[in-house]
């Protein structure tokens, strides 16, 4: 049977507040589904107690379940819009990132914020950002992005079970995607990334909705007898650089793709590290694939127009080879 | 007027090698920018090539039938630019596939020798694994790069040129002395065009000359050996053949080659070490005295054999001399070691039967061998050399000799 990326993440968390009483929901309209309807009926099923709706305060949210967390239980919050998340910025990276360290492991804040980011279907400027390069810099923190329904179940259930405050970072174009859940599978490890597909000739790594694009990618330039491995990230905080290294010892060439803007973000960091810490396997410059610096036009066709997509990807890998 | 190369440009992703089917335009040709040039077999197809440049075809350089590699030269194009020969691609006229790299002007590694290469860091250190020069490897990556492909694709021509000959798949890395020698022996046979003469040494009165002066020495003094003889000998032998006390200089057919004269004598002694041989040169050997000359060869082989011999101590010779010993061949020739004019094997001391003047006797005798680059000297003269040599250490006086310095 296949479900929706928003009935899975709904099965997940329905798994979780079964299985230990000190899971709760929180968010704006949770009780009533939450924007785009991921916790429906399970106020009904958990009752108002565990599944509770906020006033409109992101910085409300995040403060009641960083209190909340700390007395033992384990939230799930939503934020609506990741654009939104500025204005729980001063609780997340103030309060919440900080209190295993300044209290020197006395205390825990074990919360997962579900929030939803990325451009699809003229969500204009203020609700289509990919924010999450900001959140990489904070210690204290975890930032999943999942890149598909079957792997957003297992890395929601390991955030839930994390005991850190974790950034849980969904796109909204992956919403409506079908996939089966293969039953009794192992949850993943929160902080390793995955090989979606083995390749030899080029690295490509992506997180979130592109790696679809890059799978993509990977399929059209198979047909030109180029071998692309594809990394998919799924923790960008902290970073799996093992995998990352195994796979560019082997292939020597890196294409990092990634939605949000070029300047300072997740590929910079990467890029980065492996100039450093992998410089003698390169064979060619790291190159990043990302959206210009611009916002998110409204007009569906600008909006198109400015994303980065699978034929940016293929264009990249092809200069990369010469 | 300017003189272009045209060269095999890339076709699809993975070409490496190409064979010219024909060629469409003759030389003297004038061809048109765009206009078809040539038909290229690659692995995968037959193309059309199309010139970049417009002008006259002046020269072909890859005739039907040839194979090539990508970026090979195939043929000149005159134009009526007016700069210097530069390279240009041809380009396949296959639509969507397009050169995309610009090629370096061939003049521009000519000229500017620290020019940096272009080079991924994997490359770097692959070719360095192997002691690949980086000098040697078309650059086939963007502007020139130097990529892992270049590199695997020479070393899978090595391995290729290795199995040809015979050699055993798994191969013991070279250390740097058998490399130092590999590199040179290659070039004196490659490039040296080189004769024997031979002539026997009769030493019966050396061996006594040398005794008695072994018994006037105060106690301590380092004993001078029959190679401090043969060393004095030849300094005095070169001296009077300032032919052979010269090196080489230049490439035969160019119009700059000549022979540069040595002053003074400068010889080589072959010294076996470990994993190969040294050749420590003493300089100024016609001023020095046998008992300094044993002194120094004695100093000087023992830093030779513990490896630390002055980079001076290795350059400078015009002749040299290898000495086997006693328990080495009758007779054997040694390879001139460039940029020397000569080098002179000398075999292993016997008792010979030997008839002098008729009368029938038994004597102390080696066969002495000269090899000589003939591009500096002939047989007569060369004969001569030898001639003049066993006749100094044969003479049976010993004041001949300069024992002090």
């Amino acid at each position: 049977m296949t479900q929706t990326f928003i009935e899975i993440l709904r099965r997940a968390l329905d798994e979780e507040l079964a299985q230990d009483p000190a899971v709760h929901l929180l968010g704006e309209d949770v009780a009533e589904g939450g924007a785009f309807g991921v916790t429906n009926g399970l106020a009904r099923k958990y009752g108002a107690q565990r599944v509770r709706n906020t006033p409109i305060s992101e910085a409300a949210i995040t403060g009641i379940a960083t209190g909340a967390a700390l007395c033992g239980l384990r939230p799930v919050l939503e934020i609506m819009f990741i654009d939104f998340a500025t204005l729980a910025l001063d609780c997340l990276v103030n309060q919440s990132a900080k209190y295993r360290y300044m209290s020197g492991g006395q205390l825990a804040v074990p919360m997962v914020v579900r929030t939803q980011a990325g451009a699809a279907g003229g969500a204009a400027a203020q609700h289509s950002q990919s924010l999450e390069a900001w959140f990489i810099q904070i210690p204290g923190l975890v930032v999943v992005a999942p890149s598909s329904p079957v792997e957003a179940y297992g890395l929601l259930k390991s955030a839930v079970r994390l005991g850190d405050p974790v950034l849980f970072i969904e796109h909204k174009r992956l919403y409506a995607l079908k996939e089966a859940l293969v039953e009794g599978g192992e949850l993943p490890q929160i902080g390793q990334a995955r090989v979606a597909r083995v390749g030899s000739d080029v690295t490509l790594i992506a997180y979130s909705a592109m790696v679809r694009n890059a799978l993509e990618a990977a399929d059209e330039l198979a047909r030109s007898g180029l071998s692309v491995e594809v990394i998919d990230l799924r923790t960008l905080l902290p970073l799996d650089m093992a995998t990352i290294a195994a796979s560019v010892s082997k292939t020597h060439r890196v294409v990092i793709a990634h939605e949000a803007v070029q300047n300072g973000g997740v590929g910079a960091e990467i890029s980065a590290r492996i100039g450093s810490e992998l410089f003698d396997e390169l064979d060619a410059p790291v190159t990043r694939v990302a959206c210009p610096f611009a916002p998110i036009p409204f007009a569906p066709e600008l909006e198109r127009a400015l994303l980065p997509g699978t034929p940016n990807i293929v264009h990249a890998v092809r200069a990369l080879i010469g | 007027m300017a003189l272009v190369a045209l060269e095999i440009p890339k076709v699809g992703l993975v070409m490496e090698n190409a064979r010219v089917v024909r060629w469409l335009k003759n030389v003297g040709d004038e061809v048109q920018q765009g206009e078809l040039l040539l038909e290229l077999e690659t692995e995968k197809s037959v193309v059309e090539i199309e010139s970049t440049e417009t002008g006259r075809l002046v020269e072909i350089l890859l005739q039907a039938d040839q194979g090539a590699r990508v970026g090979d030269r195939i043929a000149w194009l005159e134009n009526n630019a007016p700069s210097a020969a530069v390279a240009a691609s041809v380009s396949p006229s296959v639509p969507g596939q397009a050169m995309a790299t610009t090629p370096t002007p061939p003049s521009a590694h000519a000229e500017n020798q620290t020019e940096r290469i272009r080079s991924s860091p994997v490359a770097r250190r692959l070719a360095a694994e192997h002691a690949l020069e980086l000098q040697q490897i078309t650059g086939t990556g963007p502007r020139g790069r130097v990529q892992l492909i270049d590199v695997q694709r020479s070393l899978h021509t090595q391995a290729v040129t290795a199995g040809a000959a015979g050699a055993p798949p798994s191969l013991e890395p070279l250390s740097n002395m058998r490399r130092a020698l590999a590199r040179s022996v290659t070039l004196s046979n490659a490039t040296v065009p080189q004769f024997q003469v031979e002539r026997a040494v009769d030493w019966t009165v050396l061996n006594a000359a040398r005794a008695d002066l072994i018994a006037q020495l105060p106690a301590g003094t380092p004993l001078p050996t029959l190679n401090d003889f043969l060393l004095q000998g030849i300094a005095r032998t070169l001296l009077a053949f300032a032919a052979l006390n010269a090196t080489f200089w230049g490439d035969a057919n160019a119009a700059n080659a000549g022979v540069v004269p040595a002053k003074g004598t400068h010889i080589g002694l072959v010294v076996a070490v470990t994993d190969g041989l040294l050749v420590p040169v003493f300089h100024g050997v016609e001023s020095l005295g046998l008992v300094e000359l044993a002194r120094r060869r004695r100093e000087i082989v023992e830093r030779a054999l513990g490896g630390r011999l002055k980079r001076e101590e290795l350059e400078g010779a015009t002749f040299s001399v290898s000495n086997l010993g006693a328990g080495g061949p009758d007779r054997f020739t040694a390879l001139v070691n460039p940029p020397q004019s000569a080098i002179l094997a000398v075999g292993r001391q016997r008792d010979c039967v030997v008839a002098p003047g008729g009368k029938i006797q038994v004597r102390r005798m080696s066969q002495l061998t000269l090899t000589v680059d003939h591009r500096v000297a002939d047989g007569r003269l060369a004969s001569d050399f030898l001639a003049a040599l066993v006749a100094i250490l044969e003479s049976d006086t010993l004041t001949d000799w300069k024992t002090e310095s």
